[in-house]
C-alpha cells in the first residue's frame, strides 16, 4: 500500500516546473492567470501569467518585480537562453527594478 | 448383553451432546458466512490530482455472489472535493490542470470483483478489481471529462450482527480520461480509503 501511494504521490508530481497559472503560463484574459495577465505583445508574445508587485519579494522564486506595468513579476534570467522555455520572440533584457528604479535586473521580455 | 445396554446408556446422550456441539459450529461459523447478496454504503476519502478528482467519497454497493470465493461488487461512487481554477496554458499551448489532492467532483458506476480469502478471526479479507465509466467535473476551471479508471485494492469484512457487517477497503485507481478544453486524453491515478456497512438481502 505504501508503495501505491509513493507511485500516486510522484505521478502527481511530474509535471512542467517552469510554468503556471501565478508565473509564465500564456494567457489572453485575466481568467487565465491566478493573478494577472499580460496580454500577447511584442512585449509579452503569446501573453504571459505574472503578479502585481512592489518588491522582488512579492515573486515567486527566480522572478524579479520591475517598474513595468505599473510593478510585475519577470522571470529573471542572465543571458536569452535562460529565456527559451518562454517560446520564440522572448529575450533576456536590463529592466529597472520596481522598488529601486536605479537599479536595472535582467529579465525575460518580448525583443 | 446388560454390559452392551448399559454402554449404550451412557454413550447416547455424549453422543446426543457431540452432534449438538457440531449443530452449534456451524451457528459459529455463520457469522462468518458471507451472504449470497447484500446491499451496502461506504463512506471515506479520495485522492487524486491534476485531472482526477478527490474529496469526500460517498458509495453505494450491490454484492452477488458469483463462485464460492468470488462476488460481483456493482458500485456507485461519488467524490465531493473543493479547489479552484488551476488550469493553465503552458509556452506550448498545451493546457495543464494542477489540481490539488482533494480538487474536482466525479460520479463513477464500477464493476469489480471481490475475492474473499480465509477468515483471519472475526475479518474476512478480500481483494478487489474493478473497472469503471466516471464523468469528473472541475467547475472553476470548466474542464468535463469521462474516464475508465482500473480499480485495484483490498479491504476486511466483519459480521457484526446477524444482517449486518462492516467494511473497510483501500484502492489504487489508475486510467485514462478524455476532457473537454482543448485538453485531450489524459492519465488519472488516486487512491481511495473508506469505511461502512453492508446489509444481507433476503
Amino acid at each position: 500500500m505504501r508503495a501505491l501511494i509513493l507511485l500516486a504521490l510522484l505521478v502527481g508530481a511530474c509535471g512542467d516546473d517552469h510554468v503556471s497559472r501565478t508565473l509564465g503560463a500564456r494567457c489572453d484574459r485575466p481568467d487565465d492567470c491566478a493573478d494577472r495577465c499580460l496580454a500577447p505583445s511584442a512585449d509579452y508574445p503569446g501573453g504571459l501569467c505574472t503578479v502585481d508587485c512592489f518588491s522582488s519579494g512579492d515573486c515567486p522564486d527566480g522572478a524579479q518585480c520591475i517598474e513595468s506595468e505599473g510593478g510585475v513579476c519577470l522571470y529573471a534570467c542572465r543571458e536569452p537562453r535562460d529565456c527559451e522555455f518562454l517560446g520564440p520572440g522572448w529575450s533576456c533584457k536590463a529592466e529597472p527594478l520596481r522598488s529601486d528604479q536605479t537599479q536595472q535586473v535582467l529579465v525575460c521580455r518580448g525583443d | 448383553m446388560s454390559r452392551r445396554l448399559i454402554a449404550l446408556f451412557v454413550l447416547v446422550p455424549h453422543l446426543a451432546l457431540a452432534d449438538e456441539s457440531i449443530a452449534e459450529q456451524p451457528a459459529d461459523e455463520a457469522s462468518d458466512q458471507l451472504p449470497d447478496q447484500s446491499v451496502g454504503a461506504s463512506i471515506g476519502i479520495a485522492g487524486g490530482g491534476r485531472v482526477t478528482p478527490g474529496g469526500l467519497r460517498l458509495s453505494g454497493h450491490y454484492l452477488y455472489q458469483l463462485s464460492a470465493q468470488d462476488w460481483f461488487d456493482g458500485t456507485a461512487s461519488f467524490t465531493f472535493g473543493g479547489g479552484g481554477a488551476e488550469c493553465f496554458r503552458d509556452r506550448m499551448d498545451y493546457v495543464i490542470c494542477d489540481h490539488g489532492f482533494a480538487d474536482g467532483r466525479g460520479l463513477e458506476v464500477i464493476a469489480a470483483v471481490r475475492r474473499y480469502f480465509a477468515a483471519q478471526g472475526k475479518f474476512r479479507p478480500f481483494a478487489r478489481l474493478g473497472v469503471g465509466v466516471s464523468v469528473v467535473r472541475f467547475g472553476d476551471d470548466d474542464v468535463t471529462g469521462i474516464a475508465i479508471p482500473l480499480h485495484l485494492g483490498g479491504g476486511v469484512r466483519a459480521n457484526v450482527a446477524e444482517q449486518v457487517a462492516v467494511v473497510a477497503q483501500a484502492e489504487l485507481v489508475a486510467g485514462i480520461g478524455r476532457f473537454d478544453r482543448g485538453m485531450g486524453t489524459e492519465p488519472q491515478l488516486g487512491i481511495a480509503v473508506t469505511a461502512g456497512a453492508e446489509f444481507r438481502l433476503p
